[in-house]
């Protein structure tokens, strides 16, 4: 395929997404210690579906929380030119995306409690048909792309 | 200029129809409860009440709805408890349609549709009862007075503009569809199937209502009479469907003509219900050409095109078709006869590689290969039946792998896909909203990718997928859709 974009997001977008990896094994979490007390006090379930239950937690909690973010991170990439946006992301499936700033119709920041912690934000980028994120920027520069696109943008309003 | 004005009181009737159609969804089942308990007599009283109700909105709604056509606009005033005021700048007015159903053409009178520019349908407005004088009047002042105003005194426009008209019509593009085509249409249109499908779904309701008794004997006869009687029984009833479908297609697109104009195509159609749709130019993102197989057979086609729009009311269609039948080989002098700034090349197409073949026929055998899987373990002797599916749809997979293939000009793409139908779309250059290329580990190695490239429709935008690519086209695409002249230097893969 073509030349990768240049730019890697904030490194600690992994860690915002370890965290958010974690509080997702929680309810897993919930669920063993549910059959685990099940277990014990009702004497309900056989041991070896607690051992599968158990098993199938920790996987998950290895694989959201250690392989995927760093991973995920590493294949983050995104680069702003004047006449368009180019983002690389996917882990399996690799996908390249070109957004034209004619095309652009509106930029947003977005930041939820776990982005705000490590201080990042999402850049969304939307278009008449598409809506592209760039997830996990530092907050300086997810406003300041903004800005720059927004300033970029142009759309003629005539042809949509 | 002129004074408010209210709609013609047949309006009241159309409010009534479309609230009662709307609320029947929601009593119907309440309705249904109340008849089995045997509780009728309150059903009746609600039902009257909700009918008063109804008609006294109606009503009211009426006399509270004005329109009045000031200098350059139109300004709209309904509500009956929160009024709403809505004016409609000349300027903003993308196209005006006037369309009759049966019970307008009983009185005379027209609904006039207002589409404005952009893609929020609540600035676009609809008088849904006026007469027919008005309605022109209406059209015309709305339409070209604004023109000709600018050229002349403002008592001279209205002969002028009626000469301009006049003089432009011959001279205009315009088609008519034979009444053999429509024929043709309805007798190979999906309607067919959809009817027969409808006609089940109505059946196997109506069985529930049937008494027990009258069913049973019926049953009772209909098996005595033998499996002959059965089919020729079925086959009356396929046929009987089949010209309802024809009719249908026949009364809805009755004399379907197409004018282009300078700035848009103009379409009006119908035996019982006429409609005129405006198509501006500007709002085209895509034309298209459609074939099903059984047309493909006969070298028939459907020309449609994609708009941006919000209007997506009254049909389930996301695309506007244009003309609904055309010799696939009249395609390319109707487009540069309607539309010369699309152009159509389908015969250098370039088509993904024969290593992408694996890939297709996997993704259509999947599902009915774990059908023959299922019933190898389990119902072994019958194990032809999804195997003949499965050879079906590997067929049809592989017409899809046949079909697939993209053509660059330098403004526009000709992308070529299949579902069952084949489609040809035209999509110019800026039209694309967004492009993507996709590539998984298996793609990586063989060098493939997959290219997405959206653009805007009635909908929430089609993304054109072509799957497989050599990673050189897929390439070649991105640059030429490319904005930015650096990257197309570099290229490496």
């Amino acid at each position: 395929m073509r030349e990768q974009p240049n730019i890697k997001i904030a490194t600690d977008a992994i860690k915002a997404w370890q965290l958010t990896a974690h509080i997702y094994t929680l309810i897993f979490l919930l669920i063993t210690i549910g059959a685990i007390a099940v277990y014990i006090i009702f004497d309900f379930l056989p041991i070896w579906i607690i051992f599968i239950i158990a098993g199938l937690t920790i996987v998950e909690w290895i694989i959201t929380a250690w392989i995927i973010p760093k991973l995920r991170w590493r294949r983050w990439r995104y680069q702003v030119y004047d006449q368009e946006i180019y983002i690389q992301h996917g882990i399996l499936i690799v996908t390249r995306t070109i957004v034209p700033m004619i095309r652009v119709q509106h930029v947003d920041t977005q930041q939820g409690p776990i982005l705000k912690k490590y201080k990042l934000a999402t850049l969304a980028i939307s278009t008449a048909a598409t809506t592209h994120q760039i997830p996990a920027l530092s907050e300086e520069e997810a406003s300041d792309l903004r800005d720059q696109i927004s300033e970029l943008a142009r759309v003629e309003q005539d042809d949509v | 200029m002129s004074n408010p004005k209210r709609l013609h009181p047949a309006a009241i009737l159309f409010d009534i129809i479309r609230a009662l159609k709307q609320s029947i969804l929601g009593i119907l089942p309440i309705a249904i409860i109340v008849i089995s308990n045997g509780a009728s007599f309150y059903l009746m009283i609600g039902a009257a009440v909700i009918i008063v109700l109804i008609i006294l909105s109606s009503v009211l709604s009426w006399l509270r709805f004005t329109y009045q056509l000031e200098e350059d606009q139109l300004r709209i005033e309904r509500g009956i408890i929160v009024r709403k005021k809505r004016t409609i700048s000349k300027h903003r007015i993308q196209s005006i349609d006037l369309s009759q159903n049966v019970i307008h053409r009983i009185f005379g009178l027209t609904k006039v549709a207002i589409e404005t520019a952009g893609n929020d349908s609540s600035t676009d407005a609809a008088l849904s009862a006026v007469s027919m004088e008005e309605g022109r009047r209406l059209h015309d002042e709305l339409k070209y007075k604004k023109q000709v105003s600018e050229a002349g005194s403002p008592e001279v426009p209205e002969e002028a503009d009626i000469e301009r008209t006049e003089l432009d019509e011959s001279s205009l593009p315009k088609r008519t569809i034979a009444l053999k085509a429509l024929i043709i249409t309805g007798s190979t249109s999906a309607s067919f199937g959809i009817l027969i499908g409808l006609f089940g779904a109505a059946f196997s309701q109506v069985e529930a209502l049937i008494p027990d008794q009258f069913y049973n004997d019926a049953v009772r006869l209909a098996l005595s009479l033998g499996m002959q009687i059965m089919i020729i029984f079925a086959i009356i009833v396929i046929l009987f469907l089949w010209i309802l479908s024809i009719l249908y297609t026949v009364i809805k697109d009755w004399n379907f003509t197409i004018t282009r104009y300078e700035k848009e195509l103009f379409i009006t159609r119908g035996l019982l219900e006429k409609k005129q749709t405006t198509i501006p130019l500007k709002r085209i993102q895509a034309v298209g050409i459609k074939e099903s197989p059984i047309h493909q057979l006969f070298g028939f086609a459907r020309i449609y095109v994609e708009i941006a729009s919000a209007n997506t009311d009254n049909s389930q269609e996301v695309n506007t078709v244009i003309f609904p039948l055309l010799r696939k080989k009249e395609f390319t002098s109707f487009l540069s006869e309607f539309l010369p700034e699309y152009n159509y090349s389908s015969e250098n197409l370039i088509h993904p590689p024969k290593k992408a073949l694996p890939y297709y026929l996997w993704r259509s055998i999947n599902i009915p290969l774990l059908a023959v899987i299922i019933t190898g373990i389990f119902f072994s002797s019958y194990i032809w039946i999804p195997v003949i599916i499965m050879l079906v749809f590997g067929v049809m997979g592989f017409a899809v792998f046949q079909s697939i293939g993209y053509a660059i000009d330098a403004q526009q793409i000709t992308v070529q896909t299949r579902i069952i139908s084949k489609d040809t779309a035209i999509i110019p250059h800026r039209r694309i909203q967004a492009l993507q290329q996709k590539q998984h580990l298996l793609h990586r190695k063989q060098s493939l990718a997959t290219l997405d490239m959206a653009i805007l429709n009635k909908g929430s935008g089609r993304h054109f997928v072509i799957k497989e690519l050599r990673t050189t086209d897929s390439d070649y695409i991105a640059d030429w859709y490319s904005y930015q002249e650096k990257t197309s230097s570099d290229i490496n893969h």
